[in-house]
């Protein structure tokens, strides 16, 4: 298993973000859908390393990350997508990449070819050497994505990941997700029911910082059978899980 | 019932209505946007110092030198009016309306008549060479150079020309130089060198105003 | 695919990226305007000796350096905060610190490039025109040295308070501190003592400071203890700042309302131990060795040629005086010598001096030759005078006597340049002084005798074509003396001067030595 958590909380002063998550996520893409505030940011902040939790134990890739050395390690092998990417206006595309491989200590002589790859991979090869202040909303979402994958994470961490881009790179975008779970653990936090049901093997839904609902997308649909809310069985699926969960 | 029933405006939510006049209103969200409270503590700082320089002559007392250290801070007060240029929203705030301009010119006239306010209040009960009459000219002068300095670097790095100006002037002073541009050099009442520092205030106020600040460079940083 | 080619290897790259996009280039224009008309111009209105010439660096070029360097060290610091980027580098495996170094490195590597070229500019020009010496490294060192910890100090600032107005409070405060250290040095309004630290001490440390003496390092080296000092004090500084950046992150979070200021969270976020403890060694170094340059500077003494040493530093064989090589030229029956430093103004002190030299020549006590001495003796300014025998008049650099050096830049008008020269031979000739340390040395003399001496000296200078000016002309009268006395002067200034210069010269040569002794009355100059 990639992701051990127990009985993780986190509070910021009387919110709790996350109240007593306890997962755990090997290889393959997973789903991580909620309404806003229940906590998936939270959550991803607290995978992503950036945030500590207020109690609970948690394991990344074997590693505790509550000790400087091992945290260390699984930042080496570890992308993240925040959900607002923040980014140097003047960089252009392969120096913003290069630039994060550099800060997560991949061999260097490693370094051009994952750069490329990275490029090629979000499908930004022709605006390589643009400037990201030149780039559109959806290029910019790329330009994240790439950085995160850069490395070949073993476990990535993508908050809103689809957010502005077409329906065809959401599409491609899918099939990319698909094949980074073949090898490691993906969790795309998402608001898009249909980007979890075309390439997510698993879901969970939070709602009040708890996971309310885990399980196959299939799975989620049978909820939401005889659900009037949503306009597609899984977002039925979701509606009937969080109107059960606030009831 | 009537169309005018059904076309009228809609009845605000409860607790939502504000007795605050909506231009009062918008020029306080404006004043946020450019994060003046925080200008004001930062030129109220400025002003801490210039006191206590003066009460600790730390400053020349007298003679041609006694403007070196009130310069310094002086300069660094009108560059962090010309600094509240920066908007943090770039062209989402461009595409609104008439009111821009005048919150701009408002923003920054305000800004620098309080910065002047807030220096000579820091000096009271201090001598100050000059006395009031330099250090609004200065004051005037310098911010009119960082809001041009705006117009071209953008407002994060609109302290740049006021520095750089404030050094000249340093020189300036040693030299003893009698040219109006000279303005923080030149006599209380030297009348060529407030002409220069209100032109520079307004030229810098109405481009200012006008164009806004640059959003390339300061935001790219 | 998309192929990259990236050179270099390892945080270099890092590094590449930060110089390629630092924002230090596009205000290198404004910087270099600032550059020539402040550090440039004084220069140029300096002699061209090296020490003098090298003493802008800390003068003005920091200062002008010091108003950007802090600006934009803060510039640089704030990006992740302005950025919004600080999850997305937190998540990454390169330690904070590393990340930061690289940062400054990419802003400091561009001020001090922009700063070792404003070097090379001016000692460029001096090399091109000095005839003695060569480029002290010195006054280098300790500009870079500020420089360095101007830019450390805005950066750490920006990291630790990322908002919009910190660049330019820190350019305010960098410049303020320079100021006051300027003005201790200058001792006009003493700094009072603060915390029981002594009041001077803090302005020896600043690199700021009036002008040296014209011929400081041309008679004796200039003692490098105070640079060393200074140099130790803006290191110390700067290695401690460093440090700071090492537990920035940490101390980030222990100020962050949500962390609640919890030492866990400071621990949860500091980086690992061992980064931890480098940084605590690298803060308390840096303090250890800022604080020990502070001592030092409290035992710094005067020494006898005009500059500092501090005991614990002092090397006994930087007293030892430089050889002297002079040059020299000959006017009427004047032999003008000046150090070889000073040889482009040889040709025109001679030109100041033939007109009076004409004037007395032959005369008992003439000199035969006027050589320039040092400025400086055992911790005194040296007065101007005519000793030995054959008779030598014995000037300085400082122009004869104890006029503030060039701070004010040198006069534009020749006159100006002259008279003091001209001045400085007739007083000594007249009133049969020596040269002295700390006021001339000369026989004592009534006021009467006094006036009589000061009006043949302006009818002299009169009769050589400058102008006695009040100021100029009256260095032998004690005070400031009355209308009636300048009028009864005047006048025979006047009557004085109506003779033939023969008649002039035949009443010098049998009146002199009565002269001299203060017996002649200002009614009995004819």
């Amino acid at each position: 298993m990639n992701v051990n958590l127990t009985e993780i909380h986190r509070s910021f002063g009387k919110n709790k973000a996350v109240d007593g998550v306890s997962l755990e996520l090997g290889t393959g893409v997973f789903g991580l859908l909620g309404p806003n505030g229940a906590g998936k940011t939270s959550l991803l902040r607290i995978l992503a390393t950036v945030l500590p939790p207020s109690s609970g134990e948690m394991a990344l890739l074997g590693r505790d990350p509550r000790a400087s050395a091992a945290r260390r390690e699984i930042r080496r092998r570890l992308g993240y997508l925040p959900q607002n990417l923040g980014y140097y206006p003047s960089f252009t595309v392969v120096e913003f990449i290069e630039y994060f491989a550099l800060l997560k200590e991949m061999p260097v002589p490693a370094v051009p070819r994952a750069v490329a790859a990275a490029v090629e991979r979000v499908d930004l090869g022709p605006k390589a050497k643009a400037k990201l202040r030149t780039l559109s909303g959806g290029m910019l979402r790329r330009v994240g994505i790439a950085q995160a994958i850069v490395n070949n994470p073993d476990l990535l961490l993508l908050d809103e990941p689809t957010a502005g881009l077409d329906p065809e790179q959401r599409v491609q975008f899918r099939s990319l997700l698909r094949g980074l779970g073949e090898s490691s653990t993906v969790l795309v936090s998402t608001h898009l029911v249909e980007d979890v049901g075309a390439a997510c093997s698993e879901v969970a839904l939070m709602s009040a910082g708890k996971i309310v609902f885990r399980g196959t997308p299939d799975e989620l649909t049978v909820r939401g059978e005889g659900h009037s809310v949503g306009d597609a069985p899984l977002e039925r699926g979701y509606s009937a899980v969080l109107a059960e969960a606030r009831s | 019932m009537t169309a005018a029933g059904v076309l009228g405006p809609p009845t605000a939510p409860a607790g939502t209505t504000s007795r605050t006049p909506p231009g009062a209103r918008l020029a306080w969200l404006h004043l946020r946007t450019r994060r003046v409270p925080a200008a004001i503590i930062a030129i109220a700082a400025c002003a801490g110092l210039l006191r206590a320089a003066l009460y600790w002559h730390w400053t020349f007392a007298a003679g041609p030198y006694a403007q070196q250290v009130p310069m310094i801070i002086e300069a660094g007060a009108a560059a962090v009016v010309a600094m509240t240029a920066h908007s943090p929203f770039g062209e989402a705030e461009r595409a609104t309306g008439r009111c821009l301009p005048y919150l701009r010119l408002g923003t920054a006239a305000g800004m620098c008549a309080l910065a002047i306010g807030l220096l000579q209040l820091g000096v009271i009960g201090e001598g100050l060479n000059g006395g009031l009459p330099v250090l609004a000219r200065n004051v005037i002068g310098i911010t009119g150079l960082g809001l041009l300095c705006s117009l071209i670097t953008g407002g994060l790095l609109a302290w740049t020309l006021p520095m750089g100006y404030m050094v000249f002037a340093q020189y300036a002073l040693l030299e003893a130089w009698t040219s109006p541009w000279a303005w923080p050099v030149r006599p209380p009442a030297d009348r060529g060198a407030w002409i220069c520092a209100c032109l520079s205030l307004a030229v810098g106020l109405l481009l200012f105003a006008v164009r806004g600040p640059r959003t390339e460079l300061s935001d790219n940083g | 695919m998309t192929t990259v080619s990236l050179p270099l290897a390892g945080p270099a790259r890092a590094l590449r990226l930060e110089l390629k996009r630092s924002a230090v280039p596009f205000l290198l224009p404004l910087l270099a305007a600032v550059f020539y008309y402040n550090t440039v111009r004084t220069a140029d209105g300096f002699p061209a000796v090296w020490t003098l010439r090298a003493s802008v660096i800390g003068d003005h070029m920091l200062f002008e350096f010091s108003a950007f360097a802090g600006g934009l060290g803060a510039w640089a610091g704030s990006r992740e905060g302005r950025r919004k980027t600080a999850d997305l580098v937190t998540t990454t495996a390169r330690a904070a610190w590393a990340r930061l170094s690289i940062a400054l490195a990419g802003t400091l590597a561009w001020l001090l490039l922009a700063f070792g070229s404003g070097v090379a500019v001016l000692y460029v020009k001096t090399a091109l025109q000095a005839t003695w010496g060569g480029p002290p490294v010195w006054p280098v060192l300790v500009g870079a040295a500020g420089v360095t910890v101007v830019t450390v100090i805005g950066f750490t600032c920006g990291v630790l308070f990322p908002g919009r107005f910190t660049a330019p409070l820190v350019a305010v405060v960098t410049l303020f501190l320079y100021q006051v250290g300027f003005h201790a040095v200058l001792g006009i309004d003493p700094v009072p003592g603060i915390h029981g630290l002594g009041s001077g001490t803090y302005g020896l440390l600043s690199p700021a400071g009036p002008p040296p003496n014209p011929d400081a390092g041309v008679y004796y080296r200039i003692a490098p203890d105070l640079s060393v000092v200074r140099v130790m004090f803006l290191a110390g500084i700067a290695v401690a700042l460093f440090g700071m950046l090492g537990l920035a992150p940490g101390v980030r979070r222990l100020a962050s309302p949500r962390s609640r200021g919890s030492v866990r969270a400071f621990l949860a976020h500091g980086g690992s131990w061992p980064l931890r403890g480098a940084a605590l060694v690298l803060i308390a170094g840096g303090l250890a060795a800022a604080v020990t340059a502070f001592s030092l500077a409290g035992t710094a003494r005067l020494d006898p040629v005009g500059g500092w040493e501090i005991p614990a530093l002092h090397a006994a064989a930087s007293d030892r005086p430089l050889p002297v090589a002079e040059d020299c030229t000959s006017v009427a029956t004047l032999r003008v010598c000046v150090d070889q430093a000073f040889s482009d103004d040889l040709s025109d002190v001679a030109d100041a001096l033939k007109p009076v030299a004409g004037e007395i020549a032959g005369l008992p006590g003439a000199p035969a030759k006027a050589a320039e001495v040092a400025s400086m003796d055992g911790g005194q300014q040296v007065m101007s005078g005519t000793a030995g025998n054959p008779p030598v008049f014995e000037f300085t650099a400082e122009h004869v006597g104890p006029i503030f050096g060039d701070f004010n830049a040198p006069a534009d008008d020749p006159a100006q340049w002259r008279a003091p020269f001209q001045t400085g031979l007739l007083d000594a000739f007249v009133a049969g002084l020596a040269p002295g340390s700390g006021q001339h040395a000369g026989p004592a003399v009534p006021p009467a005798g006094l006036a009589a001496q000061q009006a043949v000296v302006n009818a002299l200078l009169t009769a050589a074509g400058t102008a006695p000016s009040e100021i100029g002309g009256n260095e032998l009268l004690p005070g400031q003396p009355s209308a009636a006395t300048w009028a009864a002067i005047g006048a025979a200034t006047r009557r004085f001067l109506a003779l033939p210069a023969s008649a002039r010269r035949a009443w010098l040569a049998t009146h002199l030595t009565a002269l001299r002794a203060g017996t002649i009355t200002l009614a009995q100059v004819p």
